[in-house]
């Protein structure tokens, strides 16, 4: 029974890199195309171009069995004038997670469309078009993802102000315009004490 | 006859029949929620649902068949019961119309309902809808072969197409056609749970699969005619059992004795009972109903 | 006799007893909130015995219950969903998000006050409330009902015009078909 349901391969055979190994091999395969650094244990930072994140994705896939995609999440660098896109893979062999950053231009954000190599990329590319408005080149995937008919400038952009715009948007209840403790509202309108053992949460 | 006399006792059975089977359903929440360890609700929770529904303000409708649907539903089931012998005590107040030849009829007098639910479920053009009469409509060609085998052994063995004729055989032999053709009678019962429709043959109006399927269009005060409908035709199959198997009764307390004790085998075995689907369900009627059925076939030819 | 007014009285405090004690509850869980549902139903709080069960679909449904958070995207569905229930129909927001947004006060993608949208009968506050607060809630409403006093579902057909202008205004794109009553 074990040998059928958890058959294991022989760990002598196959050769489990450590994290200098894997950062040298893409390095030596990139020349000066790519760099990076090892960050810690099983954690490994690479900084890619638009034009080189294809290779070096299917490099770490295909020769370097990074066969899982975790995420591709997108910050926002607004005093740089950039976004970036930091691609998350992780190798189970190896057990080493691999972060490629990639900064794009904010004002005119265009990134290589990844989904014909992991296809679950997809629905992370059509997030960030609908969060951050970057564009994925020949992604194909409806346009509304979460939201419906937005028409401001995407939400998830620090730029966008949501506090502003729900205020805008949305019926403020009085007492409640901003983040301050609403018990206070509640205990002027009720007319009832807040308890002793409660005044502690207070912010 | 006198038409009035007719009128009067076909009303009286109606009421009956309404205040029967509700109390019936009742009986059956409170049941359910007894075993599931809960209090459940009172026992005539029921009557308030069904006037609530009938006071509803407002009742949406999509066409004039859906419009139709649940009046042909308890017209068919009124219809029904008019044709049963309630009693097998030889009055005339609750014998109302039964004839010779009426088994017959009541075969398929009894899926008419359906059909009619099928048609109104279908112009309202939702898919639940569309899948639940899929499924009714399976699921009775289900249990309608064992059910109609034992009605058949029945009428060969006891030379008689009435129900009133094998309610004499019954009263003059004194004994119990569920123990003089037992292999027919448990064909019928094994049949039962299908006609009513509960766990585990609750296919047609699974509430988390289909959103309560055939019905899922129908509010307020259709929904409030088809639970009348759902009480006054559970009061007609539990009747019609009691008289052709168990000897009928020779009075009211004798009949809720029997139907409810015949109701209790559905109910009891859908409490236990996780859903089948649709092929289960079929599969599960042609087999062993069905060999009972030929067993009773047999019986009745020797 | 029928427009007596004592006799339609009589009528109504039969009619509004019916509807008090069978509330038959559309099962769609909006937000977080939703995961309270399955214990008060079920048979450590039993709201069963209050004449409260759930409901597949609107159209036999009585009381929407607003589980939390309402986005803007859920909005669309529960007017939707509310407009398809059969008068009399009863609106229980439940949860600090229906009230006055919650924690989501400030989100970009969530309505704030509930009541300025579609007709609340009843709020439940707290995040969460309990099983208890809210069959208290539907206590509550029980209450209302009786007296005559759940009137939302006339409220939103005699101010639909300013119901209408709130709903479109965060619903752009307004496709859905007209209210047939």
């Amino acid at each position: 029974m074990s040998e059928v349901f958890f058959r294991t391969k022989d760990l002598s055979t196959i050769n489990i890199m450590n994290e200098q190994d894997i950062l040298n091999k893409i390095l030596d395969h990139f020349g000066n195309k790519v760099t990076g650094n090892v960050k810690r244990e099983k954690r490994v930072e690479l900084f890619a171009t638009t034009n080189t994140i294809e290779d070096v994705l299917l490099y770490a896939k295909h020769q370097l069995s990074f066969i899982h995609f975790t995420q591709l999440s997108c910050v926002d660098w607004i005093e740089e004038k950039q976004f970036e896109l930091v691609y998350i893979i992780w190798s189970p062999e190896s057990k080493v997670t691999i972060l490629i950053k990639v900064r794009v231009d904010r004002e005119n954000p265009v990134a290589p469309n990844i989904d014909y190599i992991w296809r679950h990329a997809n629905t992370f590319e059509r997030e960030l078009r609908e969060m951050y408005g970057v564009q994925f080149e020949g992604l194909v995937g409806a346009q509304d993802f979460i939201l419906e008919d937005w028409i401001e400038i995407p939400p998830m952009r620090r730029d966008f102000d949501t506090a502003e715009y729900a205020k805008k948007t949305f019926f403020d209840r009085p007492g409640r315009e901003n983040a301050r403790d609403v018990r206070e509202t509640i205990r002027q309108n009720s007319g009832e004490e807040i308890p002793e053992f409660a005044k502690k949460y207070s912010r | 006859m006198d038409i009035w006399k007719l009128l009067l006792t076909g009303s009286v059975t109606t009421v009956l029949a309404f205040v029967v089977g509700m109390l019936y359903m009742g009986l059956r929440r409170k049941i359910t929620a007894r075993v599931q360890n809960r209090v459940g609700p009172p026992i005539y929770q029921n009557f308030l649902d069904v006037m609530k529904l009938w006071s509803k303000k407002s009742s949406i409708n999509h066409g004039f068949m859906q419009h139709v649907a649940p009046l042909w539903m308890i017209a068919t089931s009124i219809t029904t019961l008019m044709f049963i012998p309630i009693l097998n005590n030889g009055s005339t107040f609750f014998t109302n119309l039964t004839f010779e030849g009426d088994l017959i009829m009541l075969l398929y007098l009894m899926v008419v309902g359906s059909l009619g639910m099928a048609l109104g479920a279908g112009q309202t053009g939702n898919p639940n809808s569309a899948i639940g009469v899929t499924r009714g409509l399976t699921q009775m060609v289900g249990f309608e072969i064992p059910w109609v085998m034992a009605l058949v052994a029945l009428m060969i063995q006891h030379r008689t197409t009435t129900v009133a004729g094998l309610l004499d055989v019954q009263v003059q032999s004194g004994t119990w056609l569920m123990l003089s053709s037992p292999f027919a009678f448990i064909a019928a019962l094994l049949a039962i749970p299908g006609m009513f429709r509960y766990s585990p043959f609750d296919i047609v109006g699974a509430p988390a699969e289909l959103a309560s399927g055939p019905i899922s269009e129908f509010g307020g005060k259709y929904l409030g005619t088809m639970m009348t409908n759902g009480a006054i035709f559970a009061f007609v199959k539990l009747t019609l059992f009691v008289d052709i198997f168990m000897g009928g009764a020779s009075n009211l307390g004798f009949l809720l004795l029997k139907t409810f004790a015949l109701y209790m085998f559905p109910v009891l075995w859908g409490l236990v009972s996780p859903r089948f689907r649709t092929e289960q369900a079929v599969r599960f009627f042609w087999g062993w109903p069905v060999f009972f059925g030929v067993l009773g076939l047999i019986q009745a030819a020797i | 006799m029928v427009n007596d007014k004592e006799s339609q009285k009589i009528v109504d405090i039969i009619q509004n007893f019916a509807r008090q004690s069978s509330l038959f509850v559309l099962a769609y869980g909006t937000g977080c909130g939703a995961i309270e549902i399955p214990p008060t139903m079920t048979s450590r709080y039993d709201a069963e015995r209050f004449g409260i069960r759930g409901a597949a679909t609107p159209r036999q449904a009585d009381v929407l219950l607003i589980t939390g958070y309402l986005a803007t995207k859920s909005l669309k569905r529960v007017i939707r969903a509310y407009e398809q229930m059969q008068n009399p129909k009863y609106i229980i927001g439940f949860g600090s998000c229906t009230i006055n947004g919650g924690m989501y006060w400030d989100s970009y993608n969530t309505i704030n006050r509930l009541d300025m949208y579609i007709p609340v009968d009843v709020y439940i506050n707290g995040c969460m409330p309990r099983p208890e607060a809210v069959i208290a809630g539907f206590a509550k409403l029980q209450k209302l009902i009786q007296a005559g006093k759940a009137d939302g579902w006339d409220r939103y057909q005699k101010n639909l015009e300013f119901y209408r202008g709130n709903q479109k205004k965060i619903i752009h794109n307004w496709v859905m078909p007209d209210y047939n009553w």
